[in-house]
């Protein structure tokens, strides 16, 4: 029993390694002293002395506080709008019977299907005639409508019982009110996990800032990191450093959410 | 029921559409209108530089005659198959594994799911230090003998498709064990206590319970993982560029290609339709063999 309970914690830790190697490998090699080999054979992973050369290096050689900073407007901007739009939309999909409705669902179920390279090209010339190419609004509004935010708010706003709605409405509640007071409070634990996903997402959001974006100056991080590893150049110690470190916010927030993300994870694929 | 029924005193028949005002508005700019635009796009030359000729029918032919084309759809379906295992099969033992009450499980599940919430750049930039020539990869396999030589393998056009697959697979198996784990979590344990009091071993448990009772959640993942492999592009861009030699060109790497580096948005388009179409289909077929049994939309 206590052996393979052994075995268990073994395996579980030989998997582990295998999906947090590859950072650590990139922590190992930001924070090596110049005179330390990156690659060897047998590799010669502890920093001796670790450096924060790189860091500093990572986080001057482009404008690294630029890149963070704007993602954090991304995020800042987007996530709210995203669960504000979603929520509104999932109000009366849940609960009101109208002329369209299954309609309005399945148009918007079914951008799930839009493949994003398809709606590269012709979404990049919409935001163009609308003359946001190369602007905040054009990296943020086409990323503000999202199929599974709606389905997930609609099914939470679905379980608020009938007759609580109904009561509200006989005592002639005005609809804006049962929204904000009735059904936000009820769909809390979704917007949590949904205001998570979205953080994690726009965040990491690469290939829609690269086509609408010419002025680097508005790149969000991970357009940023991978304007660095491409200039040539470039130091593998800094490089590593400046990839770690813009990872680190999202690694945060996820370690401190985690019930949630994971929680909340299941809760979506059963709903 | 009548629609006047539910109709309450302080909502006018205009109140459900204003409330879906904001996501209709961005359906049909950002949606709607591109979709159109695409197919639109799809039969004009346009290099945005100058104004759109019709090309009725050229850049569907052109495509036929076109060997990156061919050569990157074959790409997308190796893409395809080489991910199954990875995020099909994998992640649903992984997800037995961590379904174990074990003190400390959590932080497993936590480790295991981190590559899925960090980005596409950051998990490429982190797997071309473990595939470097002098790398963490090419020192175990020579160590434990696999090895004579060690490999560039995203220099090498025999390897650098499946270096992608796996670095696209280790990143996403974390988000597909969840899936399994919801599932899982559905399976009363009763069943399992009963199989081995009846003498079933533990693969016997897996064939006999897991798989067939976690057949809905199997169709779900086989979907996704169609999708998600059809649309890889940020792996490629971080660390191949679809070379060497064309070997990682995939359908959505050559779209944007043709698109954003010759402006050639109409050709682009007429291949993003097709990319479309087999998505469609794919999804469409998956349905049909599953019967419908999908549990998430």
């Amino acid at each position: 029993m206590i052996l393979r309970r052994a075995g268990t914690y073994i395996l579980l830790t030989a998997i582990a390694l295998a999906f947090v190697g590859p950072f650590l490998i990139l922590l190992s090699a930001g924070l090596k002293p110049s005179h330390q080999a990156v690659f060897s054979f047998p590799p010669d992973v502890i920093p001796r002395p670790p450096v924060l050369d790189w860091v500093i290096e990572a986080w001057t050689s482009i404008p690294f506080p630029q890149y963070m900073w704007n993602s954090v407007i991304y995020v800042a901007i987007t996530v709210p709008a995203y669960l504000i739009v979603s929520a509104l939309c999932a109000y009366p999909l849940a609960q009101m019977r109208f002329r369209g409705r299954n309609l309005i669902f399945f148009a918007i179920l079914s951008t799930m299907f839009l493949p994003s390279e398809v709606m590269l090209i012709p979404r990049f010339m919409v935001v163009s005639q609308l003359s946001m190419a190369d602007t905040f609004a054009g990296v943020i509004l086409p990323g503000i409508l999202s199929a599974f935010g709606i389905f997930l708010l609609r099914q939470t706003f679905a379980g608020v019982p009938r007759e609580i709605v109904d009561a509200a409405r006989t005592d002639g509640c005005h609809e804006l009110r049962i929204f904000w007071h009735v059904m936000l409070p009820a769909a809390r634990p979704t917007l949590a996990i949904l205001a998570i996903f979205g953080f994690i997402s726009v965040w990491n959001s690469f290939l829609w800032p690269l086509v609408v974006l010419k002025d680097s100056a508005k790149y969000p991080i991970a357009l940023g990191v991978a304007y660095l590893a491409g200039i040539t150049g470039t130091d593998v110690r800094s490089l590593a450093a400046g990839t770690i470190l813009s990872i680190v916010p999202v690694v945060v927030v996820f370690m401190l959410m985690q019930r949630h993300v994971l929680e909340g994870m299941r809760g979506a694929v059963k709903g | 029921m009548p629609v006047a029924a539910t109709r309450m005193p302080g909502q006018r028949w205009y109140t459900p559409y204003l409330f879906a005002l904001p996501a209709l508005v961005l359906f049909g700019v950002f949606f709607a209108w591109p979709a159109v635009t695409a197919i639109q796009l799809s039969v004009l030359h346009y290099d945005v530089v100058s104004p759109p000729t019709f090309a009725g029918m050229d850049n569907f032919t052109r495509m036929l005659g076109d060997e990156r084309f061919w050569k990157s759809l074959l790409n997308s379906v190796l893409f395809l198959i080489g991910m199954f295992p990875l995020l099909v099969v994998l992640p649903l033992l992984l997800a037995v594994l961590v379904n174990q009450k074990v003190p400390g499980i959590r932080t497993f599940r936590m480790l295991y799911y981190l590559p899925v919430v960090t980005s596409m750049v950051a998990v490429g930039v982190a797997w071309e230090y473990v595939f470097h020539q002098q790398g963490v990869l090419n020192w175990m396999l020579t160590a434990f003998g696999l090895l004579d030589q060690p490999i560039q393998y995203l220099l090498d056009p025999f390897w650098a498709l499946p270096a992608l697959v796996l670095v696209e697979g280790w990143k996403s198996m974390g988000f597909y064990m969840m899936i399994y784990l919801a599932g899982l979590q559905t399976i009363p344990t009763s069943l399992y206590e009963a199989a081995k009091v009846d003498g079933a071993g533990a693969w016997v448990r897996l064939r006999r319970i897991t798989v067939p009772l976690m057949a809905p959640y199997i169709a779900v993942a086989f979907t996704m993982e169609m999708l998600d492999s059809m649309q890889a592009f940020t792996s490629i861009y971080v660390m191949t560029r679809g070379g060497p030699q064309d070997a990682t060109l995939t359908l959505g790497y050559y779209i944007w290609s043709a698109a954003f580096e010759h402006y050639e948005m109409g050709y682009a388009s007429a291949m993003g339709l097709v990319l479309w179409v087999l998505m469609i289909g794919m999804a469409v077929l998956n349905h049909r063999v599953n019967k419908g049994q999908a549990v998430v939309a």
